[in-house]
């Protein structure tokens, strides 16, 4: 009974009227939130610049599933399906990144923040890019890189 | 219940089907959001997989990531959000028209947002060749000089992978539209009880615009 009425509250709330003025300005505020965005991005601000960028980003894309994508006139199971997603996407991003900060410095990647050793080179082929250095550099380097 | 439209040979054929394993209408369209949703979900971890590599090396290597994200056209980044957002809202309002039933205004809709999508593409093609010309590429294929930071490669394995992840997805939105847009021109039969093609297909394009509400501050500006 309980899904039953579950879809019942979400069909009447789909097709309750807001008319389309909701979603000009949901556009509205999301057009802002770009520009703010965008300007606060450009100063390059030095410790909490990620920080407000992702929080921006995270109101931007809360609008769009909310008003967009209709979730705040759904219930229950599809609630709960994305918040379980967003749950897991952190959980992801939380356990790997602890890991590169403590682990042994000697097993992060040379060159790294968190690793004493000096890269080789920068992980790259500047003179002779399978396609690109190859090209460009088109007879003037004819060394050969022992990879 | 049921909303019924006329067809060509005149016979009047219910809108929509109701399966018969359903016990209602709602439940059936119910049924059809939950599982969208649940395919959105596994398209959401697809692209974590991508912001989590972007996590981890930007731990590892901040000054290549700082470097780099400023090495792209910024002017260009913005503009295609704003070309992505503008998208999704006559995406959205395609599906307010579909409920009204007016079908002239969905298809007048969904195609500026395949406009936008194209527009997007196009822009993205020229950031692309951009990049393809200074040599700020994935892994070994990098030549850039002007960035010489241990690092700054991975940056643009991340880019390009993310970016074009993104793209493939606004190509099949696209697809998925298009096939909306079709209907709505040559059946018309979208109605207060029959809007589920165009709520999911638009649900879809919001996605593609939520992945790109959070690639743009993450590529392009910190």
């Amino acid at each position: 009974m309980a899904i039953a009425n579950e879809s019942r509250q979400e069909a009447h709330n789909m097709e309750e009227h807001h008319g389309a003025g909701r979603y000009w300005l949901i556009w509205g505020v999301l057009l802002v939130l770009t520009l703010v965005t965008v300007i606060t991005g450009r100063m390059h601000l030095p410790s909490f610049g990620l920080v407000l960028a992702l929080v921006i980003a995270t109101v931007k894309g809360t609008l769009v599933t909310l008003y967009f994508m209709h979730l705040i006139d759904h219930r229950g199971a599809n609630r709960l399906v994305f918040s379980v997603s967003i749950l897991f996407v952190l959980l992801m991003l939380a356990v790997p990144l602890l890991d590169l900060g403590t682990r042994f410095r000697g097993s992060n990647p040379p060159g790294s923040q968190y690793s004493d050793l000096q890269p080789p080179d920068i992980g790259a082929n500047v003179k002779e890019g399978r396609f690109g250095g190859g090209v460009r550099s088109h007879g003037s380097h004819e060394q050969s890189e022992g990879h | 219940m049921q909303s019924s439209a006329s067809t060509a040979d005149g016979t009047v054929a219910p809108v929509p089907r109701l399966a018969m394993h359903f016990a209602s209408l709602e439940v059936q369209n119910h049924a059809a959001r939950l599982g969208m949703w649940l395919f959105l979900a596994t398209e959401i971890l697809l692209f974590a997989g991508l912001f989590i590599c972007y996590g981890c090396y930007r731990f590892l290597f901040p000054e290549a990531w700082a470097a780099s994200s400023r090495s792209l056209d910024l002017t260009m980044g913005t503009v295609n959000t704003i070309v992505l957002i503008t998208s999704s809202l006559t995406a959205a309002l395609a599906v307010h028209y579909a409920k009204e039933g007016k079908n002239r205004m969905v298809a007048i809709q969904i195609f500026l947002t395949l406009l936008m999508a194209v527009g997007f593409l196009v822009i993205k093609y020229f950031e692309y060749s951009h990049k393809f010309h200074i040599g700020t590429l994935p892994g070994r294929y990098y030549f850039y000089e002007g960035i010489q930071l241990p690092g700054a490669p991975m940056y643009f394995t991340v880019y390009f992978c993310a970016t074009a992840l993104h793209g493939l997805h606004v190509i099949i939105g696209m697809v998925v539209l298009t096939f909306s847009m079709v209907r709505a021109l040559r059946r018309a039969d979208f109605g207060p009880n029959n809007y589920t093609m165009v709520e999911l297909g638009s649900m879809y394009w919001h996605l593609v615009d939520l992945v790109w509400i959070f690639l743009f501050p993450m590529l392009y500006l910190v």
